[in-house]
């Protein structure tokens, strides 16, 4: 599934964590700035290698996972867990790219069909060999009629067992991302024995993992703990696998942020990079930053006020993205001119790179030139009749968000107001076209679970679904089919940022900041991805001993 | 007999009806649930959508939905978590143990703290001690349990690291180490309405007539208060402690999320953010179960501690 929606807090449990960050800012030992200065936190795809095994790390998860059956639904807390115990045809690495893995080579034979060849060597954890057969089986329990991963399998017509160790999927257009989206959890390995022996509780507390990974799922013991241990018979040598267990447990982010400070956690991949602001004061406490896809955005839609492209132009003009990220994040997040956060770029990393750096239109603050120009766009079009909508659910980062888009309105003659919709509600806006009629702009956190940015891009397709204000453009169109048939990656590329140039000049979503993938761990332990690759990669086996 | 089986036919009713109005606040209550059990926006299709809405039953009229319900629930089927994917009796009982404990533990504390602070009071009824009781526990009454917890948290455990920051525990006396911060934060705001309730009950008995006899007859101060003042007392004491503990069963959900507790307040709270309606309706119901428990007892306890009242209730 490429995105995944988690509940957000109501606006009084963000009060009650506001208030938890700045009691621990005050009394935590050291430090007397609750706010050190940006550059004090690593940015990069991993953390310095460990030099040793650790025996057993207690990791803390932002909620209790829910079910460990991926085709019935897996957000962050499933995936933190399982991207250690489960392996999937092919494999993200920690800096983003896409590998081969339980599928040893995975080719484009020709325009619709696609071969993948099995590894002979691997073992599931009972012992038992992965064959052909169970990859077969687990893409067809993945591909069935409402299966979470369902819509992975969107284009394929047929898959087949065409030889000992292959598995021919057809398709009915070449699909460019299809490939990648085996290392994502419509790739998932299961062996079929063990989950036709659990039938129905299959995932649920108390049932074996199904897998092949370098761990095992141990003892959960809902609503308390779940452990994962390293896997005896591991099948690939070429791992190391350094921590030896991980003891799981779950709160919300202010007790996550207790837990840490006080030593009674190991580490966490935290829900928001705003989490890590009181841990900045804390030395005992070491914290990473990594790319990820994950951004703020704002959602334009149908209501009428920013029908016309210029008006929404000038908006992200306006629009003080530092501001935001210093407000809502402590300069933890970085202002962004891409709905899309850099974790997207899984492959040609320095082109896109190039590319960004060149694309204008969203600055991080804006300048009295980037008014004027906005103004300038706002008289072309002439001012909407009404004032402009933005929906707000009292939380701290909507607040700051809303605030701020009010703000840039305001500053080149445009009228906006906020309205605020229940935070249990906000997320009808996606599906809800009379809720959309309450407001011109949504503002969410959206991020697509493979590295490609076509995979993303897409939405700005006239049929997309997502695609709220109607942008049409039948050249983005025809760039997006194009997209999706290139299969070779530096053609691939060149389209996608013409599709991104394209997306950023019609601003059918305004790009808001993006959310580096934050990790906070004990300063006695190093060596694990500190990019988004957590959700996906066996974390565990790199995190070991920072010394001797 | 008839009064028992009144009374259960009484407990049955309210059940119902309560089921019926929580069925229905949550059906009328603004947000859809079937955004959350699809998740990605990008498969938000009306196709997709009309299916999943099949497929829990979101499409069929509020009645047919709470007899669907209601069938289960009368054989012990309360349904399947939208979220979890686990039956609601599973979730519940993984999620229960951990707000009773602290409760138990949280009345335990309040009970012994408030009446004796109360009958301190009392007894000094007028004097520094009775107007510091008073002031004291007022002005802990007046801070939220959530920053009496937070206070807590960041001193007692970040700080000094005396106690377990996350996590209920598990073993009595782990769980007890576990509990112990988050039971005190839940019982601040009691500890004033019991002292009070105390010290005013008694101190109204200090000056009726048969205290001022027992006095009379020479005994000594402190018997006069056990046997006379106190005995007297515990009627609106023990009610009070009851519709205390029955509201705290409730009402964990702020000191849990400040505590890293998995219990049924924050149980509660997740459900009714995700629209997870089994889990809201089980949640809601035991609390209305869990009223009419407390406040039965009590009704059976005070006949026993004062025989003036069942003796009232059966000439009346």
């Amino acid at each position: 599934m490429n995105i995944s929606h988690r509940p957000r807090r109501t606006a009084w449990f963000a009060i009650a964590a506001g208030a938890a960050i700045a009691l621990t800012g005050c009394t935590a030992d050291g430090g007397d700035a609750p706010t050190a200065p940006v550059a004090d936190i690593p940015f990069g795809a991993t953390t310095p290698a460990a030099s040793g095994p650790v025996d057993s790390v207690t990791w803390m998860l932002p909620a209790e996972p829910a079910t460990f059956d991926f085709d019935i639904d897996s957000g962050a807390a499933e995936n933190t867990v399982f991207a250690n115990v489960c392996e999937r045809l092919m494999a993200v690495q920690p800096d983003l790219t896409t590998v081969p893995h339980l599928a040893e080579s995975a080719e484009w034979v020709d325009d619709t069909h696609v071969v993948f060849t099995i590894r002979p060597d691997a073992t599931f954890h009972d012992g038992s060999p992965v064959t052909a057969d169970d990859v077969l089986w687990s893409m067809q329990r993945h591909a069935a009629e409402g299966a979470d991963e369902s819509d992975e399998y969107a284009n394929v017509t047929a898959m087949e067992k065409t030889g000992a160790n292959e598995i021919t999927v057809t398709l009915a257009q070449r699909d460019a991302i299809f490939i990648q989206a085996m290392a994502g959890n419509g790739g998932m390995v299961l062996n079929p024995r063990v989950v036709e022996a659990q039938g129905e509780s299959f995932g649920a507390p108390g049932t074996p993992d199904a897998c092949s990974g370098p761990y095992t799922l141990g003892e959960w013991k809902p609503g308390t703990s779940l452990t994962i241990e390293k896997a005896e018979n591991y099948w690939d040598d070429s791992r190391e696998v350094l921590a030896s267990e991980v003891v799981f447990r779950w709160a919300d982010q202010s007790a996550v942020v207790n837990a840490l400070t006080a030593g009674e956690a190991d580490g966490s991949y935290l829900d928001s990079p705003a989490s890590a602001i009181p841990l900045q004061s804390v030395d005992s406490v070491a914290l990473a930053q990594g790319p990820s896809t994950n951004a703020w955005v704002l959602l334009a839609t149908e209501r009428g006020a920013l029908a016309d492209e210029r008006i929404r132009q000038a908006l992200s003009l306006a629009l003080d993205r530092a501001g935001i990220a210093k407000a809502a994040f402590g300069d933890l997040a970085e202002p962004s001119k891409t709905p899309i956060g850099s974790g997207a770029w899984g492959y040609e990393h320095d082109a896109f790179e190039a590319a960004y750096e060149a694309l204008e239109g969203a600055p991080a603050s804006p300048s009295a030139s980037d008014l004027e120009a906005a103004k300038k766009l706002v008289a072309e079009a002439g001012a909407p009749d009404e004032p402009i909508v933005i929906a707000s659910d009292g939380g701290s980062v909507r607040n700051v968000v809303s605030n701020a888009l009010v703000a840039a309105a305001k500053s080149i003659g445009l009228e906006a107001e906020i309205a605020t919709i229940p935070s249990a509600q906000y997320g009808d806006f996606y599906s809800d076209a009379d809720l959309r009629g309450q407001a011109d702009l949504f503002s969410d956190e959206y991020y697509i679970s493979k590295n490609d940015p076509v995979g993303f891009y897409k939405n700005g397709a006239s049929t997309a679904s997502v695609n709220f204000v109607g942008f049409d453009d039948p050249e983005y169109d025809e760039l997006v089919t194009q997209a999706f048939a290139a299969t070779d990656d530096a053609e691939r590329a060149e389209l996608a940022i013409e599709l991104q140039r394209r997306w950023v000049e019609a601003t059918p979503w305004v790009p808001v900041t993006q959310s580096p993938s934050t990790v906070a761990y004990s300063s006695t332990l190093t060596g694990l991805p500190s990019s988004a690759a957590y959700l996906y990669y066996p974390w565990a086996a790199d995190l070991g001993s920072a010394q001797g | 007999m008839t009064t028992a089986l009144r009374r259960l036919a009484g407990m049955a009713v309210t059940l119902v009806v309560a089921s019926f109005i929580i069925f229905a606040a949550m059906y009328a209550a603004p947000g859809d649930p079937v955004t959350f059990l699809i998740g990605n926006p990008e498969n938000l299709t009306p196709e997709r959508i009309a299916a999943v809405r099949a497929e829990y039953h979101l499409d069929e009229p509020l009645f047919v939905q709470y007899w669907l319900w209601l069938s289960g629930a009368v054989t012990g089927d309360l349904g399947t978590s939208f979220q979890y994917h686990q039956p609601v009796a599973a979730i519940m009982s993984s999620r229960l143990p951990a707000t009773l404990s602290l409760v138990a533990y949280a009345a335990v504390l309040f009970t012994v703290a408030g009446v004796g602070l109360g009958v301190w009071a009392a007894v000094r009824r007028g004097r520094v001690a009775d107007s510091a009781v008073v002031g004291v526990t007022t002005l802990a009454a007046s801070v939220p349990s959530f920053v009496v917890g937070i206070v807590l948290v960041s001193f007692f455990s970040v700080q000094l690291g005396w106690f377990p920051v996350t996590g209920a525990g598990e073993g009595f006396a782990d769980r007890m180490h576990h509990l112990t911060l988050p039971a005190i934060a839940l019982s601040v705001g009691a500890l004033a309405i019991v002292s009070r309730v105390t010290r005013q009950t008694m101190v109204e008995q200090f000056d009726s007539e048969h205290v001022e006899a027992a006095r009379s007859t020479g005994l000594a101060e402190r018997l006069v208060v056990l046997r006379h003042v106190l005995r007297n007392a515990w009627g609106p004491i023990i009610t009070m402690i009851a519709l205390v503990i029955a509201s705290m069963l409730a009402g964990t959900v702020v000191v849990e999320s400040v505590f890293g507790i998995s219990g049924i307040g924050s149980l509660l709270v997740d459900a009714i953010n995700t629209h997870d309606f089994p889990i809201v309706q089980a949640v809601l119901l035991y609390m209305v179960v869990a009223y009419m428990i407390v406040t039965t007892l009590v009704d059976l306890l005070l006949p026993l501690l004062d025989p003036r009242i069942g003796s009232r209730v059966k000439t009346s």
